[in-house]
C-alpha cells in the first residue's frame, strides 16, 4: 500500500475474547510490530506465536476463522473497529499507520461465538437451503449443454454469484438478529444474501422451476417483507453485490406472485 | 412443530403489505389533504374568494388578509364537516392509523438500529423512520384527543375545538392565550412542530421504502430517482405543514372569531331560509 | 448397520462432485470438511476450465490435442490412460456445469466465451470472470445442499479427518471408515464407511507462504500416508509464476491475466527508479516474448517461473532491484478488463493499493499446486495401440483415438483412483494422477470434477461388491479412536498457557519449515540444498517431538489442530525433499541445477514413497514406470529461441540465494 506507515511501529490489538458459548466475554490487548505489507491475519499469526498480552500476561492464543486470505472464501469476517469486514484485506498500514495506533477486533455479533473471534455461521447456509438455492437439474449425466444466455444476463448473474456467504450484510443489517435457537431460524429474517440468491436462481432458465417455492418462502415470516430498507447490506458487501437491487427485484416478484396466487391458487 | 401457525404468522406477508399500504392509503392521502386544508390558514390570503360572503364591515375590521385566511380555512373545514358519513370516514381513518401504529411498533421493535457504527445516510433514515413513527403516534393521539374528542385538560386552554370556530379554537389550543404564547402554549406549539415534521418525514420516507418493498423501484438509479421525487414531495408537504403551524401561530385570534361568527351567522341564516322555504313548499302541496 | 455408505473427506470440487454423483446413485454419503464446504480452497481457482469446445474443434483442435498438451505440459510423467479419459470427458463436464447454472462468460450470441491459456495455441478455456473456481464450487455446493436437504448427504462441517480406519492385513487390508474430530467440541469419534474418498487437496502450507488456503496443510494426505497409503511424485510442486507477495501468503494472480493479453516485462535498465507506466516501450524487456516467440507469455508455468526467477535472482533485473517483475495489462481497455478479469484485479487493488488498469502489476512466483499426491491406480481402457505415437500431433489431423468413454480408463472399474489400500480413494489435487510434472493452467478444476463424476461411479461399483463395513468388529474402530485420542491427549498434556519458547513453539517450527522448503525445494533445486533441507527437517522433527502448545483448552483448540498438522506436514515435507533429491534430472516443475536435463531412460518413472514407521529412514522410495502407451515423450521446448539461454544461466553461478 502506498501509504506512509511508520516503519517498526507498534500496533496495539484489542481483541474481544470468549472461551466458549455461554461464557462471558473479556478483552485482551497485544502489542505487535507488523511485518511488511501486514494485514490483520498476519498480526494474529504473530500473536498466536507469542501469546503474551501488552501487560505481560501469558494467555492462550486467540482463536479465529480464516481460509483463502484472498477475500473469496468469506471465512475471516470479523468486526474491525466496530465495522464488519474481511480481515485478510484489512491492511494494517491503512488501519494503524502510526506508532501506538489501536485496532479493535471483535467477533461478528449476529452469529453465536464458538470461541474468541470464531463464530458459527451455519444459519447462513441453512438459509440457502430455505430458499432452495440450487438449479434442479435432472442428473449429472451428459445431456448436452445448458440454456443459452445473453452476456448481459450473465453479467447480472455473475455479480450475484460472487456472494461468498461471509455474512457482512447480515452483521450490518438492523433487521437481522442473533438467533441461537435453531428451531427459530425459519421464522427469523433471512437477510440480504439469501434474498439476492433467490434472484440469482430465479434468473436462470432451469433455476426458475423452483421460482414459485422460493417466492413462497420470501413471502413467509422472516422473508423479504421483514427488510427495513436500511440498505447497510449493499454498503458493507465486500463484493459490491447490488443487494438492494436484488431486494427490489424480489420485492416486485413477490408482489406479482402473491397477487397472482390470490386469484389463481387452488 | 405440529401446531398450526398463528394468525400473524400465516398472514405475515399480507399484514406487512397492508401495513405499507395503509401508510399511503388512507393515512398518507389523508395527511396530504389535511395539510392542504390546514395550510389555507397561511395561503388563504391569496385566495380571492376566501372572504366571500363576509360583511364588508367585518372585512374592514379584521383586515383583508385575515378575513381571507380564516374565511378560506373555515370554508374548507365546513366542507369537510358537511361530508356525508363523516363519522364513518373518521372511524376508518382511526382504525387505519391504529392498525398502522400497532403493527408499526411491533415491527420497529424487532429491529436494532446501528447508526453508531454504520452511519450511512440510508441507515439514518431507517432509524429516523422508526423514531418518527413513535413520535407520530404520540402526536396524532394528542392531536385527535385534544381537538376531536375534546380532552381539553391536555391543552393550555379550556376552550374545546369546534368546527364552527375552527381557526380561533385551534389557535387557542396551540397558544394557550389570546396574544403571544403561554408557557404551556409554547410546549404544545413545539410539540406540534416536532409532531408534524415527524409525520411528514415518516410519510415521505415511507413512500421511498414502499417503492422498493413493492418492487416499483429496482435498480439503484431508479431508487435514487424516486428518492428525489420523495424528497421533493416531502419538502413540499413539509412547507405546507410548517405554513399551517405558522398560520395558526400568527393569526389574530380575536379577529378570527369575528370572521367565524359572521361566517357562521351567514351560513346559519342561509340554512334557516332554506328550511323555511322547504316547509312552505311542503305546505302548499 | 443398514445401507452401505460412502465417506467423502473434503468438500472442494472433487469431494462435492463425488458426493453429488454418489448420492445420485442412491448411496448415502457422509461428507467431512474442516470448513463449511463453500469455503473450500477451490474458490481460489481463478482462470478457467479447459475442454475441447466446438469453436476450437472447428479450428482443428480436438480432445486428443488437449490430451497431448496435458501430457507434454506435465513433461510425460503422468500415466496416460487417466489423462486421455479426462480430456475426452472434459466437454461433458462443461455441459454439466452449464446446466447447473454456472455463470460462464458468454459470447454476444449467448454461447460460452473462451479464452487463451498456457500451454496451448487454441482458445480452449471456458471461464466465469476471473473467479471460475469459486463459481464452479458454488454450483456443486448448491447441488450438494440439495442432496443434503433430501437427506442423501450428511454434512460434517468443522470436522477434521484424523485417520483412516483399516482392517485386515496384507492383501485383505481395506479401509472401512475414518476417525475424525469435531473442531469445536474436540470430540473424537469413528465413522463407518464402506469406502472412503480422500479429496483433501494440496499441501502448500508446507512452504509457509504459498497461494494456498490456510487449510491446505496436506495433513490428511500425510495421515493416510502414515497409515500405509503410498504417496507419489511428492517432489512435483508447481510454482505459479505470477503471485502477489504478502506478509501472510502469496496471492494468486491468475494465468488468465496473461491469457487475456497480459505481458511480462522488466525495465531494460537495472534498478530503473521510474514507475512502470512511465517507462517507454523501447526501454522494456519483454523477456518471455523474446525467448518464446511462439507461446510468448503463455508458456507453461514452470518455464515462466524459472525465467522470472532467472531474470530477478540471477540477473538482478527485478523491478526496483527487488524480486518482482511487471505483469502488464494497462494496454487493454478498462471495460474489457472489468468484464473478464474484474475479480482478480480487485484483489490486486485491495492488497497492493494500486490500480492494475493504470499501473502494471508487480508479481513474483509462488508455490501453488501439488501435482504429486496419494498414489492411485486405474483400470486401463480399451485403446491399446501397438506403439505410442512419436510424431507431433498437428491441428486438424484425425486423432488416432476416439472420444468415446472407456478408451483411456475403464468406466466404472472399482480400482480407478483407488489407493494401494482397498476401499480408500483419492480424488482431486490430493492424488497424483493427471498432471505429471507440471499442471497446465485451467486443468485442475477439470481433474477435480472429473475424478468426482467419473471415478465416483467406481466407488459405487466397489461398495456394491465389498463386504459391508457394518459387519466389521467395533473393536477395529475403537482402537483407531484410542490411537487418535492418545495422540490428542499427549499434545494437550504438553500444553502450558501462553508458553512462548521458539525451540518448541509449533508456529515457529512451521515457519522455519516454510522458509527451508521454499529455499531448497521450489523453483530451482540442487542436491546439496535438498540434502541440507532434509537435515534441517530432521532437526525440526526432533524439536517437534518436544513441542509445547500454548493452549490446553478442551474446547475449539485451534492450536492443537494446527500443531497436529505441523507434525504431519514435517513428514510430508521429507517425502517432497527426498523425492526431489533422488530424482536426478529436471522435469517439469522439478528443476535440478545439478541435473538440468530430462532423463527419460532413468526417470520417466513415478516416484512412490511408502511410510515405514519403524525404519531409520521412514520413507521407502521406489519407482514405477510411467504407463505411456499412447504418446512417446518428445522434447519439451515450447519453441524457445536458440539465441535465448537454453537454461537459466544460474547454472554457472551458485543459486542458493532466493
Amino acid at each position: 500500500m502506498a501509504t506512509k506507515a511508520a516503519p517498526n511501529r507498534t500496533v496495539r490489538f484489542r481483541i474481544k475474547r470468549c472461551d466458549g458459548p455461554g461464557k462471558p466475554s473479556y478483552w485482551h490487548e497485544f502489542d505487535v510490530v507488523p511485518e511488511k505489507n501486514a494485514n490483520v491475519i498476519s498480526c494474529l499469526k504473530q500473536i498466536a506465536e507469542h501469546p503474551v498480552t501488552a501487560s505481560g500476561q501469558k494467555v492462550s492464543p486467540p482463536v479465529w476463522d480464516s481460509g483463502c486470505l484472498e477475500e473469496v472464501c468469506g471465512a475471516c469476517t470479523m468486526v474491525v473497529n466496530g465495522k464488519v469486514r474481511q480481515t485478510c484485506t484489512c491492511l494494517v498500514d491503512v488501519y494503524a499507520p502510526n506508532n501506538g495506533d489501536t485496532i479493535t477486533l471483535e467477533p461478528m455479533s449476529k452469529f453465536p461465538v464458538v470461541r474468541d473471534l470464531w463464530v458459527d455461521r451455519q444459519r447462513l447456509f441453512h438459509n440457502l437451503t430455505r430458499i432452495k438455492g440450487w438449479v434442479p437439474i435432472d442428473n449429472t449425466y451428459a445431456l448436452g449443454p445448458g440454456p443459452k444466455e445473453s452476456p448481459e444476463k450473465q453479467q447480472v448473474r455473475y455479480k450475484l454469484s460472487e456472494c461468498m456467504s461471509c455474512g457482512c450484510c447480515l452483521e450490518a443489517c438492523p433487521q437481522f438478529q442473533l438467533e441461537t435457537n435453531e428451531s427459530k431460524w425459519d421464522d427469523a429474517f433471512i437477510g440480504a444474501n439469501a434474498i439476492s440468491q433467490v434472484r440469482y436462481f430465479n434468473e436462470h432458465q432451469t433455476g426458475k422451476q423452483l421460482k414459485s417455492d422460493r417466492l413462497d418462502t420470501m413471502s413467509e415470516k422472516g422473508g423479504i417483507s421483514d427488510c427495513g430498507n436500511a440498505q447497510n447490506c449493499v454498503k458493507v458487501c465486500p463484493k459490491e453485490i447490488p443487494l438492494t437491487e436484488s431486494i427490489g427485484a424480489v420485492g416486485r416478484a413477490v408482489t406479482i406472485h402473491s397477487i397472482a396466487s390470490f386469484f389463481s391458487r387452488k | 412443530m405440529g401446531t398450526e401457525p398463528g394468525f400473524f404468522k400465516r398472514h405475515h406477508f399480507l399484514l406487512r403489505r397492508l401495513h405499507s399500504l395503509s401508510g399511503i392509503v388512507p393515512i398518507g392521502l389523508f395527511l396530504v389533504n389535511h395539510l392542504l386544508t390546514n395550510s389555507t390558514i397561511a395561503w388563504g390570503m391569496i385566495n380571492s374568494r376566501g372572504a366571500e360572503g363576509l360583511p364588508p364591515s367585518v372585512i374592514e375590521q379584521v383586515g383583508q388578509s385575515t378575513a381571507m385566511r380564516v374565511g378560506t380555512f373555515q370554508h374548507e373545514v365546513g366542507f369537510i364537516n358537511n361530508m356525508p358519513f363523516l363519522i364513518l370516514i373518521e372511524i376508518a381513518l382511526w382504525v387505519s392509523i391504529a392498525f398502522h401504529a400497532i403493527l408499526g411498533v411491533y415491527y420497529a421493535t424487532s429491529g436494532s438500529p446501528n447508526v453508531k457504527h454504520y452511519a450511512y445516510q440510508d441507515n439514518w433514515r431507517y432509524s429516523l423512520q422508526r423514531l418518527t413513527g413513535y413520535v407520530a403516534i404520540l402526536y396524532i393521539f394528542y392531536h385527535v384527543a385534544t381537538l376531536r374528542w375534546g380532552w381539553t385538560w391536555l391543552t393550555p386552554t379550556d376552550e374545546p375545538w369546534t368546527y364552527e370556530r375552527a381557526s380561533s379554537t385551534l389557535a387557542m389550543a396551540l397558544r394557550g392565550q389570546m396574544t403571544g404564547l403561554s408557557a404551556g402554549g409554547m410546549a404544545v406549539s413545539l410539540f406540534y412542530f416536532i409532531g408534524i415534521t415527524a409525520c411528514v418525514y415518516h410519510f415521505a420516507n415511507g413512500l421511498w421504502t414502499a417503492a422498493i418493498s413493492w418492487g416499483l423501484t429496482v435498480s439503484e438509479s431508479a431508487q435514487k430517482r424516486w428518492g428525489y421525487v420523495c424528497t421533493g414531495f416531502g419538502a413540499a408537504l413539509m412547507l405546507l405543514a410548517w405554513a399551517s403551524l405558522i398560520g395558526f401561530l400568527t393569526i389574530d385570534i380575536d379577529d378570527a372569531r369575528q370572521v367565524e361568527m359572521s361566517k357562521h351567522a351567514t351560513t346559519a341564516a342561509t340554512d334557516q331560509n332554506a328550511l323555511v322555504e322547504h316547509l312552505a313548499a311542503a305546505e302548499t302541496e | 448397520m443398514g445401507e452401505k455408505r460412502v465417506i467423502v473427506v473434503g468438500g472442494g470440487l472433487a469431494g462435492l462432485a463425488a458426493a453429488v454423483r454418489i448420492a445420485e446413485q442412491g448411496v448415502p454419503v457422509d461428507l467431512f470438511s474442516m470448513v463449511p464446504v463453500k469455503r473450500s480452497h477451490s474458490v481460489c481457482a481463478q482462470g478457467g476450465i479447459n475442454a475441447a469446445n466446438e469453436v476450437a474443434k472447428q479450428q482443428g483442435y480436438s480432445e486428443y490435442q488437449h490430451f497431448d498438451e496435458t501430457l507434454i505440459g506435465g513433461d510425460y510423467l503422468a500415466d496416460q490412460g487417466p489423462v486421455l479419459e479426462m480430456t475426452n470427458y472434459a466437454p461433458k463436464i462443461i455441459d454439466l456445469l452449464d446446466r447447473m447454472g454456472v455463470p460462464f462468460n458468454r459470447t454476444d450470441e449467448g454461447y460460452l466465451a473462451l479464452r487463451m491459456f498456457g500451454g496451448s495455441l487454441f482458445k480452449r478455456t471456458q471461464f466465469a470472470g476471473a473467479s471460475t473456481g469459486q463459481q464452479l464450487l458454488y454450483a456443486l455446493d448448491e447441488q450438494t445442499r440439495r442432496f443434503a436437504a433430501e437427506g442423501k448427504v450428511t454434512m460434517y462441517e468443522f470436522w477434521e479427518f484424523l485417520w483412516p480406519v483399516l482392517e485386515g492385513e496384507g492383501d485383505d487390508r481395506r479401509c472401512v471408515g475414518i476417525v475424525a474430530q469435531d473442531m469445536r467440541t474436540m470430540q473424537i469419534r469413528s465413522f463407518r464407511g464402506d469406502a472412503v474418498i480422500m479429496a483433501t487437496g494440496g499441501c502448500g502450507i508446507i512452504f509457509g507462504k504459498s497461494t494456498n488456503s490456510v487449510i491446505c496443510t496436506g495433513g490428511a494426505a500425510s495421515r493416510c500416508y502414515q497409515a500405509g497409503a503410498w504417496y507419489a511424485n511428492p517432489e512435483m510442486i508447481q510454482v505459479h509464476p505470477t503471485a502477489i507477495p504478502g506478509a501472510d501468503k502469496c496471492r494468486l494472480m491468475s494465468e488468465s491475466a496473461r491469457g487475456e493479453g497480459g505481458r511480462v516485462w522488466v525495465p531494460r535498465k537495472k534498478g530503473d527508479p521510474r514507475p512502470g507506466h512511465e517507462i517507454p516501450e523501447d526501454e522494456r524487456w519483454y523477456f518471455l516474448e523474446e525467448r518464446y516467440p511462439k507461446y510468448k507469455n503463455l508458456v507453461p508455468r514452470d518455464i515462466a517461473s524459472r525465467e522470472i526467477f532467472d531474470v530477478c535472482v540471477n540477473d538482478g533485473m527485478g523491478v526496483y532491484g527487488e524480486n518482482q517483475v511487471y505483469l502488464d495489462l494497462t494496454h487493454k481497455p478498462r471495460e474489457f478488463l472489468d468484464r473478464r478479469l474484474g475479480a482478480i484485479l480487485e484483489i490486486y487493488e485491495k492488497f497492493v493499493g494500486e490500480d492494475p488498469r493504470v499501473t502494471p502489476m508487480r508479481i513474483f512466483p509462488s508455490v501453488h499446486y501439488s501435482m504429486g499426491g496419494m498414489w492411485t491406480g486405474f483400470e486401463p481402457g480399451d485403446a491399446v495401440p501397438d506403439e505410442p505415437v512419436a510424431h507431433v500431433h498437428q491441428p486438424g489431423e484425425t486423432p488416432p483415438i476416439g472420444t468415446e468413454p472407456g478408451h483411456g480408463m475403464k468406466f466404472g472399474a472399482p480400482n480407478n483412483m483407488m489407493t494401494n489400500i482397498t476401499g480408500l480413494y483419492a480424488f482431486g489435487e490430493v492424488n497424483f494422477a493427471y498432471h505429471g510434472a507440471t499442471r497446465l493452467g485451467a486443468n485442475s478444476l477439470l481433474s477435480c470434477i472429473f475424478d468426482g463424476l467419473y471415478c465416483g461411479m467406481s466407488v459405487v461399483n466397489y461398495i456394491n461388491d465389498c463386504a459391508p463395513a457394518g459387519e466389521v468388529s467395533q473393536s477395529v474402530y475403537d482402537s483407531a479412536v484410542k490411537q487418535e485420542q492418545d495422540k490428542h491427549d499427549a499434545l494437550i498434556s504438553a500444553s502450558e498457557t501462553g508458553i512462548d519458547d521458539p525451540d518448541t513453539n509449533p508456529y515457529t517450527i512451521a515457519k522455519e519449515m516454510g522458509v527451508m522448503m521454499t529455499e531448497a525445494s521450489s523453483v530451482v533445486k540442487t542436491g546439496e540444498g535438498l540434502q541440507r533441507c532434509l537435515d534441517g527437517l530432521k532437526s525440526l522433527r526432533e524439536r517437534f517431538s518436544r513441542v509445547r502448545l500454548g493452549d490446553g483448552s478442551a474446547w475449539t483448540n485451534q492450536t492443537l489442530s494446527f500443531t497436529r498438522a505441523v507434525g504431519d506436514m514435517l513428514i510430508l515435507a521429507e517425502t517432497i525433499v527426498k523425492g526431489g533429491l533422488l530424482r536426478k534430472e529436471s522435469r517439469g516443475s522439478h528443476y535440478r541445477l545439478d541435473y538440468p536435463e530430462r532423463d527419460d531412460a532413468n526417470f520417466m518413472k513415478t516416484t512412490v514413497v511408502e511410510f515405514v514407521p519403524d525404519a531409520e529412514d521412514q520413507h521407502r522410495v521406489f519407482y514405477r514406470d510411467v504407463i505411456a502407451p499412447y504418446i512417446k515423450a518428445r522434447p519439451r521446448k515450447y519453441g524457445k529461441t536458440d539465441d535465448a539461454k537454453e537454461t537459466p544461466k544460474a547454472e554457472k553461478e551458485a543459486a542458493t540465494s532466493v
